[in-house]
């Protein structure tokens, strides 16, 4: 609800971006980062040693890559963006908006399912009455979760959608209607699984189901800050961020 | 002529200000993209499923809101004991609870997980991702509202007219049905509308407790939650369709006041 | 007949009572505010529980504390006017003398509320909701209310006050034969002694929460029990007709003799409206002397003595009560018999429209 505030503001003062180029020297330097909901544990506690690094502020905002970029459409102030697909930056670049986007890691596409639970395959979600929980259309998780579905057979594909009980507007929200014990299923990525420190436990898709998962990051087009952003970028091929990125279970860039 | 002074231009001023900030969100969300491609947009299935339930969900709150609340109102009201004012804080927390804060209370208390949760799985009923756990949230945020306006209210009717009533033969029940509720209804009905605003814009709690599912539990707010990042203008239609509903809500609210209908003997 | 026992708590206040009303009488309780006037209507009435009393209305045993009876309010058949009349404000006049009308069918109603209004003269006003009403239709609609299912006791809170000096002659004459019409006995409450002597067949001074005298007006006036009471009664009314007279002055006669001039203008027919204490005695064939206008020869019928005071009851021939020092009295050697001449001054003489 706060992103529908923001983007009406914004929208509102549209046009009248008055760039003000590099910061003050007095001023003390910052960093906003819009970074996929799914990497939220892992930038989190890479952030700190960046600040330090280069003597800044990082300001960071998690949440569906969709939302992200619907925010920089709008003309948000922000210096990175990070998505958990390819799609979206592409797409961002194509519009001026976003430099030449880097692939930085990978990530697993699993069925998570409750600790204690019996399922243990892509077919035993398609059992009827089972409660699955999967990502919105427009958000990269479910994207993928439709990608994959759709290399299935078209019975099973069918049966799968038709236990679809909630379209959650990011990974965040398919992770807590499992936990909270509301859905039997969800599609997140391995990383999401790891994070929840055994409450919920990843199953591995068969190899020709798996979507490839690469995450993207770019430095927008107008940003306060281009050259610390450009370094952050960086950093999250090699660095204190890569490293607390495959740390939560993210595999290395393509 | 007579200079104005300083303090009224800054009066003036302000008004300005809080005018524009006030309504130019709701004008652009009009202005940005022209009525055909409005009204296209609200055709498409998703969008009038969201406004069906959330109509249907708002209906069953206010309902369920009106009937309990309003004698729950009436008691605090005109009795007062030991431990009333504790009781009257509690009724008007979920008012200053953040919605996230309130899905959370929710889950914790009749989530799946919950204290609750078994209880009500026991009885057969399903409140997450179901239709019923959107009018759970809808009750829980929106109640306040009407509660302590429906307090306020009553709380403002003469008690001799009570007594009245009873002396003329008329049992508690009938005095607080036939005097008691028409004397207070501009404030019930002012309430109600706070109530039914509350409840129609219902966004954090309904997507924590309920989940997010076309036609059973996505809800207008959510509705444009899920369409803003790629479909901006059916998003634009759904919040113009919200607008003119809140805006309808008021005006009704504001005649019913006005004392037309009741021949204005509240103007006294 | 009605009777009311109770004693019970109010606040600072330690209400004790025991009053007495027979079929077709009036008992205007009369004190000041704070006297727990209105409580004893709300103990008769059932809106109070006293903690002991005894509240007994025409052989049915409404409230006993000792036994655990405790009719409420909406089963005992009063008829209670209050202070500010408490009209429904949503309902139309005829709909408010309606509202008690449970046992009769719908269809009659309406028609029963409007013949009610008729004996009130309100009939074309039925139609109108109460905040369009004047204070003195507002008041006769609330009667008409209180009446309209007949009830065993008749209850006002206050009747009069509420009203301005001009619409209150009338009401007050108009309550007057509403008061005598009814069989049911009726309690009244008021502030205003001269209220409570002119509708109440017997006036309690009530102070503190107890009865401090009880009994007829002028018998409260002629001997009060206290310097309290005697203060409280205050005026004593003569009534009689008047007409304009001679240098300017209005001259009234009074009924059943006498004359009596006033400095302030009236017509037709008026009370006399005397503080006591205003009225000088003295020796039957004095001489006049001074300025005082008005001189009424009367028979002393009976002497109070209260403190310093003394209370004298004359008849000329209508009751007259004057009040003069102890000192006095005994200086003019008065006794019951004793034949005097009452003197006051014309502007002192209040004339209030009959």
């Amino acid at each position: 609800m706060g992103a529908l505030i923001v983007c009406a503001a914004v929208a509102a003062g549209c046009g009248d971006d008055s760039d003000d180029g590099g910061g003050d020297a007095d001023e003390p330097v910052r960093l906003v980062v819009s970074a996929a909901a799914s990497m939220t544990a892992a930038i989190e506690s890479c952030a700190p040693r960046f600040e330090e690094e280069q003597n800044g502020e990082v300001r960071l905002s998690f949440a569906g890559s969709d939302e992200l970029a619907a925010q920089i459409r709008q003309g948000a102030k922000v210096d990175v963006y990070a998505a958990a697909n390819t799609r979206l930056p592409d797409e961002l670049s194509s519009e001026k908006l976003l430099s030449e986007p880097v692939e930085f890691a990978t990530n697993e596409f699993v069925l998570a399912v409750p600790g204690d639970s019996d399922i243990d395959s892509v077919e035993g979600v398609a059992e009827e009455g089972t409660k699955l929980v999967i990502g919105s259309e427009s958000v990269p998780i479910g994207a993928y979760t439709r990608t994959m579905l759709a290399r299935l057979p078209a019975g099973q594909e069918k049966a799968i959608l038709a236990n679809v009980r909630s379209n959650e507007p990011d990974v965040k929200g398919v992770v807590g209607k499992l936990i909270q014990g509301a859905a039997d299923a969800g599609f997140v990525y391995v990383t999401d699984v790891n994070a929840t420190g055994g409450k919920l436990k990843a199953i591995d898709l068969p190899e020709d189901l798996e979507p490839q998962v690469t995450y993207a990051a770019g430095v927008v087009s107008k940003a306060p800050e281009p050259e610390l952003g450009r370094r952050f970028v960086d950093g999250l091929t090699q660095g204190a961020c890569a490293d607390a990125l495959k740390e939560s279970g993210f595999g290395p860039a393509p | 002529m007579t200079r104005p002074g300083w303090f009224p231009i800054v009066l003036g001023l302000s008004l300005a200000v809080a005018l524009t900030f006030l309504t130019l969100p709701v004008v652009a969300i009009f202005i940005d993209s022209s009525p055909a491609d409005l009204i296209a947009s609200l055709g498409e299935p998703g969008a009038l499923d969201a406004l069906r339930l959330s109509l249907r969900t708002t209906a069953i709150s206010i309902g369920i809101i009106l009937l309990v609340g309003t004698p729950a109102a009436y008691l605090m009201a005109t009795r007062s004991f030991r431990g009333k004012a504790l009781l009257v804080t509690l009724i008007e927390l979920p008012l200053v609870l953040p919605p996230a804060v309130a899905g959370i209370g929710l889950l914790a208390a009749v989530g799946p997980a919950g204290i609750l949760g078994g209880t009500v799985e026991a009885a057969g009923i399903e409140l997450s991702l179901a239709t019923a756990g959107v009018v759970v949230a809808l009750t829980f945020v929106a109640s306040p509202f009407y509660v302590r306006q429906a307090m306020t209210a009553f709380a403002a009717v003469d008690r001799t007219l009570f007594d009245a009533s009873r002396t003329l033969g008329a049992s508690e029940a009938r005095g607080f049905l036939r005097v008691m509720i028409p004397v207070a209804l501009p404030g019930l009905v002012a309430g109600m509308a706070l109530a039914l605003g509350r409840a129609l814009g219902e966004f954090g709690a309904t997507l924590m407790f309920a989940g997010s599912f076309q036609g059973i539990t996505q809800t207008v707010p959510l509705a444009i939650y899920d369409r803003f990042s790629t479909e901006f203008e059916s998003a634009l239609a759904l919040s113009a369709v919200l607008v003119a509903v809140s805006a309808a809500i008021l005006l009704s609210v504001k005649l019913v006041q006005g004392g037309d209908a009741l021949g204005g003997w509240r103007a006294e | 007949m009605l009777r009311v026992e109770a004693a019970t708590e109010l606040g600072p206040l330690q209400l004790d009572i025991d009053v007495a009303v027979q079929p077709g009488e009036c008992v205007a309780l009369a004190g000041p505010s704070g006297a727990g006037k209105t409580s004893v209507l709300k103990v008769t009435a059932g809106l109070l529980r006293p903690d002991r009393g005894r509240v007994q209305a025409n052989g049915e045993v409404w409230l006993d504390t000792a036994r655990g009876v405790d009719v409420p309010a909406e089963r005992r058949r009063c008829g209670y006017v209050f202070q500010h009349y408490a009209l429904f404000p949503h309902l139309t006049a005829w709909q408010n003398v309606a509202y008690p009308l449970r046992e009769i069918p719908r269809r009659q109603r309406r028609p029963r509320a409007v013949e009610l209004l008729e004996r009130f003269g309100l009939a074309e006003r039925s139609s109108a909701r109460p905040h369009t009403l004047s204070g003195g239709e507002r008041q006769r609609v609330a009667l008409a209310r209180a009446l309209a299912r007949r009830p065993e006791v008749l209850l006002l809170d206050e009747p009069l006050s509420a009203l301005d000096t001009r619409t209150r002659a009338e009401a007050a004459r108009e309550l007057g034969s509403v008061l005598r019409e009814t069989e049911a006995p009726a309690l009244l409450v008021t502030h205003d002694f001269a209220e409570a002597a002119q509708l109440g067949d017997r006036v309690g001074i009530i102070d503190a929460g107890q009865v401090v005298q009880l009994g007829t007006p002028s018998e409260l006036a002629a001997s009060p029990h206290s310097a309290f009471v005697a203060d409280f009664t205050g005026a004593v009314v003569l009534t009689g007709t008047a007409r304009a007279g001679a240098e300017g002055l209005t001259d009234v006669e009074l009924d059943g003799g006498g004359m009596v001039r006033s400095t302030q203008p009236a017509e037709g027919p008026v009370a006399v409206s005397l503080y006591p204490w205003e009225i000088a005695i003295e020796a039957a064939d004095g001489e006049r002397h001074g300025s005082a206008q008005n001189r009424l020869v009367g028979e002393v019928i009976s002497l109070t003595t209260v403190g310093n005071r003394v209370r004298l009851r004359l008849a000329v021939p209508q009751p007259l009560a004057a009040e003069i020092t102890l000192a006095s009295a005994e200086r003019l050697d008065l006794r019951a018999g004793a034949t005097v001449t009452a003197t006051w001054k014309a502007t002192a003489t209040r004339l209030l429209a009959g």
